[in-house]
């Protein structure tokens, strides 16, 4: 049980700068998951925070001490590694019992200890196995209990579920959730899937090249990023973002996308803004009988590219006004290419971006 | 198809079947058949030499023979010379390959230096060793660059003899040996398995240690006579400069293992609190055990064949260094005692036997276990 504090943390190999000063303040029993693209720093992060990397400059806290000189075995974390890491010649009773052995406690405690995780993760039948025995998902398992026998204070995951099949993926990101319901264990995971991000994590961190763009919950996150690149990376289907502009003022203010144009209330930084980019979620253009919730001014004619049926829900990849977009509607859609429908913005939830820096307008 | 396939293996593989079968498993056979019989002597060179069966007088004149002591101190000398060499070029060769894992600088610097003895032929090392090794240069005048006094110890021709024993008593020693390796073993084990350490290790270890302590007049000497042998000083030397030129092939060895353990297994037995000693004993050193019992089969066979080095070193003639493979030479091709010779050579192929076919087993069963 603990927090973890990380004030102005910087990491660098050789000149290039690859972290650039984290503050981030996670909280006891908290889930927080790091998501970003490939190179952001995210698993540098972890490794600072587990010891296995060292800090440039900044201060990592665990429990309120300062643990930058202190040795990654006692910082009371325990990791999962993307690949687990297990150690081959060893039967996953001796994975497990590894860390208690090299911290001396005793047998009977060990085995006990052992017993207990094997039975949360139903890993029981398979304590005298090789890792090498095992399938994907049992050695993930195997390498969570390494992790749990300890009773750390603070779990740390780096990609644990990338090696694992679409399917599996979804049903271990499950158990893992349960998991940390039952332990209430703070936990830091890191992740560049943004659909795990989503639906483990109490909040989100979001990173890009070794900076801190924004830290929020998951819905947070989604409905109000704080830039393109969050809104981008947040979200699947991605973001329809539109080059577009904004005329008038006030009530009469217009948004003109193409051949597009659409009332809208311009936030305060938009005052006197012209240029920007219109951000629009999938989730946030209807079709059909949905219609009738939204203002008839945000509904627009548009041709149908391709429908794409995924089981309850549809994909639709339409243009309208010379814009193409993706729109995620509710039920099964038969649309053929080319053919004409109504649909509806909910521009309640439209986003502009600055075209320059790439900040929401609010 | 298949059949057709088969039958073009066959055909393929069939040259090299048929040299196989005559110039290994063949001369092998013959070998073996010429040790049983008198082939030797003063009329062995002859057109239509006289070549009676025997049955293993040879082997019983190795062993038990008056004449055969020379070569029993050269049977103890390569005993001697294998261990030293297997512990001292593994010793040494882990050692340096833990200290360049841990990328000391100059790293790759080092792994050449230490590798490079393996570039020399056996000729060129005794060579620069005999000359290193000298009575009075090399290695003994080292301590006078530090103000000591020269070394006086003759390297290669030292007279001394430590460690006897009486090949009598060889039976009695053979016991004791085998009670201490398996009292050893029954500790090593007895933390993890109790069970199977104590019913099946140490048990026996010490009713054979005891039993052979208080019965052991009553096995039956292995000579008529007394006959001491013992670990001669002279061969010293010789195991230094075999141990200096294979130290840095197992230190690559090795080193190719570490390298290619993965740094998050390092990380995890970091975070697991496995210290730099616990991480090799724990994880690294059971992970390359492949390594080592290549290492063991290499350098065993290696010391098992020795020839060369010790003829560069110390010629031909120096009892005192000998080794069976050179006697084998010396029986075979200078005394023309061909019989004789040859069992020496058997002699020599089922120890080197003894090493590799549990090898060959285990590597044979793990392939099974791994389908």
């Amino acid at each position: 049980m603990a927090q973890v504090e990380l004030s102005r943390v910087s990491k660098q190999f050789g000149a290039t700068r690859v972290v650039h000063d984290v503050d981030l303040r996670i909280e006891d029993n908290e889930f927080i998951v790091l998501v970003g693209p490939s190179g952001c720093g995210k698993s540098t992060v972890l490794r600072m925070i587990a010891g296995l990397e060292s800090v440039t400059s900044g201060e990592i806290r665990i429990g309120g001490r300062p643990v930058n000189q202190v040795a990654p075995k006692d910082r009371d974390v325990a990791m999962v590694f993307q690949n687990y890491a297990l150690y081959p010649h060893m039967s996953v009773y001796e994975n497990m019992a590894f860390s208690l052995k090299m911290a001396r406690e005793p047998r009977e405690e060990i085995e006990r200890k052992v017993r207990e995780a094997a039975e949360i993760l139903e890993l029981t039948p398979y304590l005298d196995r090789r890792p090498a025995a095992l399938s994907g998902g049992q050695r993930q398992r195997v390498a969570m209990g390494r992790a749990i026998v300890r009773c750390p204070s603070v779990f740390l995951f780096d990609e644990p579920l990338s090696n694992l099949d679409a399917q599996l993926r979804t049903q271990m990101r499950m158990e893992l959730k349960k998991l940390h319901l039952r332990m209430s264990t703070t936990t830091i995971y890191v992740t560049h899937d943004q659909i795990e991000a989503m639906t483990l994590a109490d909040r989100i961190v979001i990173l890009r090249d070794g900076q801190i763009q924004q830290v929020g919950t998951p819905v947070e996150v989604f409905e109000q990023p704080v830039n393109r690149f969050v809104a981008g990376f947040i979200g699947n289907p991605p973001i329809n973002i539109l080059p577009a502009v904004v005329s008038g003022s006030g009530a009469d203010a217009v948004l003109a996308m193409g051949g597009l144009r659409l009332p809208i209330h311009p936030p305060p930084d938009c005052l006197d803004c012209r240029q920007v980019l219109a951000g629009i979620r999938p989730d946030a253009i209807e079709i059909g009988s949905r219609l009738s919730g939204l203002r008839k001014e945000w509904q627009v004619e548009a041709t149908v590219v391709l429908a794409e049926i995924l089981g309850g829900h549809s994909l639709l990849e339409f243009t309208a006004g010379g814009n193409t977009m993706i729109a995620e509607v509710e039920g099964r859609l038969t649309a053929r290419p080319g053919e004409r429908l109504t649909l509806g913005f909910d521009l309640d939830r439209l986003l502009l971006f600055d075209t320059e820096s790439g900040l929401t307008l609010r | 198809m298949r059949n057709h396939d088969r039958i073009k293996a066959f055909f393929t593989l069939l040259p090299s079947i048929v040299l196989l079968a005559v110039f290994v498993y063949g001369f092998i056979g013959n070998t073996f058949w010429i040790s049983l019989t008198d082939w030797g002597g003063v009329a062995a060179l002859a057109e239509e030499p006289v070549r009676n069966y025997a049955g293993f007088a040879n082997y019983a004149e190795l062993f038990a023979g008056f004449l055969g002591g020379s070569f029993r101190q050269d049977l103890v000398n390569a005993v001697f010379y294998s261990v030293s060499l297997l512990a001292g070029a593994i010793g040494i060769g882990l050692v340096l390959a833990i200290l360049l894992d841990n990328k000391p600088c100059g790293e790759a610097l080092f792994r050449t230096v230490f590798l490079y003895p393996m570039a020399l032929s056996f000729i060129v090392t005794g060579t620069i060793w005999r000359w290193m090794l000298a009575p009075q240069g090399g290695v003994n005048i080292l301590p006078t660059y530090a103000g000591g006094q020269p070394l006086r110890f003759r390297w290669l021709s030292s007279t001394d003899t430590v460690l006897q024993f009486d090949w009598q008593n060889l039976l009695e020693i053979v016991c004791f040996l085998l009670a201490a390796i398996l009292i050893v073993w029954g500790f090593w084990l007895l933390r993890e398995q109790p069970r199977k350490a104590a019913i099946r290790l140490l048990l026996p270890g010490v009713v054979l240690g005891g039993g052979t302590w208080l019965w052991g007049d009553l096995l039956p000497r292995a000579l008529f006579m007394e006959e001491m042998h013992g670990l001669n000083l002279a061969t010293l030397g010789i195991i230094l400069a075999t141990v200096w030129q294979y130290s840095g092939y197992t230190m690559a060895l090795y080193l190719a293992g570490f390298t290619g353990i993965s740094q998050d297994l390092r990380d995890a037995a970091m975070l697991d609190g496995a210290g730099a000693t616990a991480y090799y004993r724990h994880i690294a050193l059971p992970m390359v055990r492949p390594i080592t019992i290549s290492a063991v089969i290499i350098l065993s066979h290696i010391s098992l064949k020795m020839f060369d080095l010790i003829f560069a070193m110390t010629g031909p003639d120096n009892g005192a260094t000998g080794h069976p493979a050179l006697n084998m030479y010396l029986t075979t091709f200078r005394a023309n005692e061909f019989a004789r010779g040859a069992a020496i050579a058997i002699v020599l192929f089922l120890i080197a036997a003894t090493f590799i076919i549990p090898y060959l087993i285990s590597s044979y069963r793990q392939r099974r276990g791994g389908r």
